[in-house]
């Protein structure tokens, strides 16, 4: 059982990558989705196999949820439970994954309204990009300016300063 | 009504920068109340942390632990304040006030309405609770805190060149978090348990114990979290993402990510490795580790600068500057991992291990770089005011237009170069001592990187403050001192914080180093958060069986 969970681990982390590597940010994305199954399947595995071995070497049942009172037998009950505590990570690790994923849409849904592509290429090769900081605090002068983006040393020349020497 | 016991208002580093988060949502409209209340949650939260660290040194290095919920420390999450810790909250909170002042007067009226008030709070939230948790998991969340929010923080603005280098970091940042939620979970399936100061004391216990060994794909699990902690420290070879991300932030933030979030992965590194998962027991993983942190040490602070040097943009210097000083923190682990766990320096440093020697020069390089870092990168902004850009070619003449500015970024410049007295002398000083008997090696590039960081900042000073004016005078010396007043006051506080670090060194000194005796020998953390019994067996075997109370792992497999 763990074997198996370990080779879907291995075959998801790997799809993810290699999505991720991808030059289409929409596979990209969905290339984290599958990131965080990965790591929930891996922690999953850390709970240990579900199945009690008898002494004989044959499976006699799969163990217990975790749940006391519930008729378990006296002797070392904790044996016949799954452990709790990875499904406790798994289900905070997954809130976050949620988060995460739902930032990464909004970032695409913003990189494709602002730039007109989701290809990393033709992100990279935009002619118009500017070369210079996001904001260069130009902005809090020249109201005007506010939506350009790049050093303007021309911008704001004070003739009460006079010329440079 | 009596007041909770003290251990408990440790808690509070974490709620009072939540709840101003959530109330700056609430007036998200009003740029003064936003800033009110940003002001007023860091003022507490410094005044908190600072009260707090006062409090541990006046008891000799005490370790606050309050567990939440009062579950018992193994099962229920605690959260610690040691020395450690203590002296990077209170450093984290200082850069923080200094960073949000300059945004009042640096960032875009757009940017500051686009929710920067609540994300500013919520990374710290993330950031303290990385520094406070005693608690593996609990570390991911803050983490994962800290990330969101400057995921948030990179792309508001959202210029062309923000929104490419954001995905960069986003990816490599959700990649790395990953891996530490996986190791997260191994560790758990390992040791039976996510606490800290619990694995601090069962690999002690099997490393003092011959018969026992640690467990298979130990030296994989400590490989894989130094990864992670790599990614988030940008040692060599995982750096390449820092100089574009930060580069194209907003000169405030950029100045907090600049100081910060470097830190926390090194921090993170020096919390779990010396002793835990850098462990020499049967089985162990000290030697791996020793030699990769020391290669990537040297290589990351020498690169670094050489990457420094060439760059033509301050701000580019700066941002690459931060890899190369974070090489020296490494340098510092390294050493302390090498060296045999009961090694003592020779000469007139007596009663305190090479280890722990390293440590505290480490913890006092951190703490010097966070504040002065910071300070680096709003000077850069004040820069950009006066000549409306950062290329060096274009700048000049600031010496003559403002004094006050020049001195400003000269102290910091000097202080991160490392000129007695000044700061940045007292970690590199005790780092390369350390390393000088062991890894002369890393001592000696210590000595280069710091010789060419002096040249680094002397082409800031040089082509900026000293050149005549390359170019029409962009801005108008006194009206860019009359609306800058809060981003010159961020900057003068930490100046002024730099300078006590370089001149009143000794009271830092004295919490580093306990911070580091702590790191070297967890003995007294381990009780603090644990108890008494927690120690009862971390000296071997005792007479008793001891399997009885010290294997959780097989009571819930």
């Amino acid at each position: 059982m763990t074997l198996v969970i370990s080779v879907c681990v291995a075959v998801i982390f790997g799809t993810s990558i290699y999505l991720m590597l991808s030059k289409e940010l929409k596979s990209v994305a969905m290339g984290v989705f599958l990131l965080g199954h990965a790591a929930n399947l891996c922690i999953l595995a850390q709970s240990g196999s579900p199945l009690i071995v008898g002494d004989d070497g044959m499976v006699e049942s799969i163990k217990r949820p975790p749940i006391l009172g519930q008729g378990e037998p006296e002797a070392a009950p904790l044996d016949l439970l799954v452990d709790p505590l990875p499904q406790a990570l798994i289900l905070t690790a997954i809130v976050i994954s949620f988060g995460v994923m739902a930032f990464l849409l909004t970032l695409l849904v913003k990189t494709a309204r602002s730039q007109g592509t989701l290809d990393l290429d033709e992100l990279a090769v935009n002619p118009n990009e500017d070369d210079g900081p996001a904001s260069v605090p130009v902005q809090s002068e020249d109201d005007e300016n506010r939506t350009t983006h790049g050093p303007q040393p021309d911008r704001g020349n004070d003739p009460e300063k006079g010329e440079p020497a | 009504m009596s007041l909770p016991p003290l251990n408990d208002w440790v808690a509070l580093l974490i709620v009072i920068p939540l709840v101003a988060g959530l109330l700056s949502l609430v007036v998200i409209n009003s740029r003064f109340w936003s800033r009110a209340i940003g002001v007023t949650s860091i003022l507490l939260t410094l005044g908190l942390a600072l009260g707090l660290l006062l409090h541990l040194t006046a008891n000799d290095g005490a370790v606050l632990v309050s567990e939440m919920g009062d579950w018992k420390a193994p099962f229920g999450i605690a959260l610690i304040y040691d020395s450690l810790s203590g002296i990077l909250v209170t450093a984290a909170m200082a850069t923080a006030l200094a960073a949000y002042l300059h945004s009042f007067s640096s960032l875009d009226p757009g940017v500051e309405r686009r929710y920067f008030h609540p994300l500013f709070q919520f990374l710290l939230v993330g950031v303290n609770l990385s520094f406070v948790t005693g608690d593996l998991f609990n570390l991911f969340v803050g983490y994962e805190v800290m990330l969101m929010a400057s995921y948030a923080l990179l792309t508001i603005g959202s210029g062309k060149a923000q929104l490419r280098q954001a995905y960069k970091y986003v990816l490599l940042n959700v990649l790395a978090g990953t891996i530490l939620l996986m190791s997260a979970g191994m560790t758990y399936g390992m040791f039976g348990t996510l606490n800290m100061a619990d694995l601090a004391r069962i690999i002690a216990e099997i490393e003092a114990d011959p018969t026992r060994e640690l467990p298979a794909g130990f030296t994989a699990l400590s490989v894989m979290l130094l990864l992670v902690f790599a990614v988030k420290g940008a040692f060599f070879p995982l750096w390449f993402w820092l100089p574009d991300t930060y580069y194209t932030l907003p000169i405030a933030i950029g100045g907090l990510f600049g100081g910060l979030l470097t830190k926390v992965g090194v921090y993170t590194i020096v919390r779990l490795f010396p002793g835990v998962f850098a462990s020499d027991g049967a089985g162990g993983s000290s030697d791996v580790i020793a030699v990769v942190l020391a290669v990537t040490a040297g290589v990351t602070m020498f690169l670094g600068v050489l990457g420094a040097v060439s760059q033509h943009r301050v701000r580019k210097i700066l941002a690459v500057h931060v890899i190369s000083q974070v090489g020296y923190m490494a340098a510092g682990i390294a050493v302390a991992v090498w060296v045999d766990r009961g090694a003592v320096l020779g000469g007139q440093v007596t009663g305190r291990t090479i280890a722990a020697f390293a440590i505290g020069g480490c913890v006092f390089h951190m703490v010097h770089n966070i504040i002065v870092k910071c300070a680096l990168f709003l000077c850069c902004g004040l820069m950009e005011k006066h000549a409306g850009t950062d290329d060096l070619d274009k700048l000049g003449g600031l010496l003559k237009r403002d004094v006050f500015l020049a001195v400003l970024f000269f102290i910091a410049a000097m202080s991160l170069v490392g000129f007695p007295p000044l700061s940045g002398f007292g970690g590199k000083i005790v780092i390369i001592q350390a390393g000088w008997s062991n890894l002369w090696v890393l001592s000696v590039l210590g000595l280069l990187t710091g010789a060419l960081t002096l040249l680094s900042m002397l082409k800031i000073w040089s082509y900026g403050f000293w050149n005549p004016d390359q170019a029409p005078v962009a801005r108008q010396p006194s009206h860019v001192k009359a609306t800058n007043r809060s981003a010159y006051l961020g900057v003068a506080l930490l100046v002024a914080i730099a300078l006590f670090l370089g001149f009143g060194s000794e009271a830092v000194y004295e919490i580093a180093f306990n911070a580091g005796d702590q790191i070297a020998d967890r003995t007294a953390y381990i009780e603090a958060v644990l108890g008494p019994e927690g120690i009862a067996n971390l000296d071997g075997p005792a007479t008793v069986e001891p399997s009885a109370t010290t294997q959780p792992a097989e009571v819930l497999p």
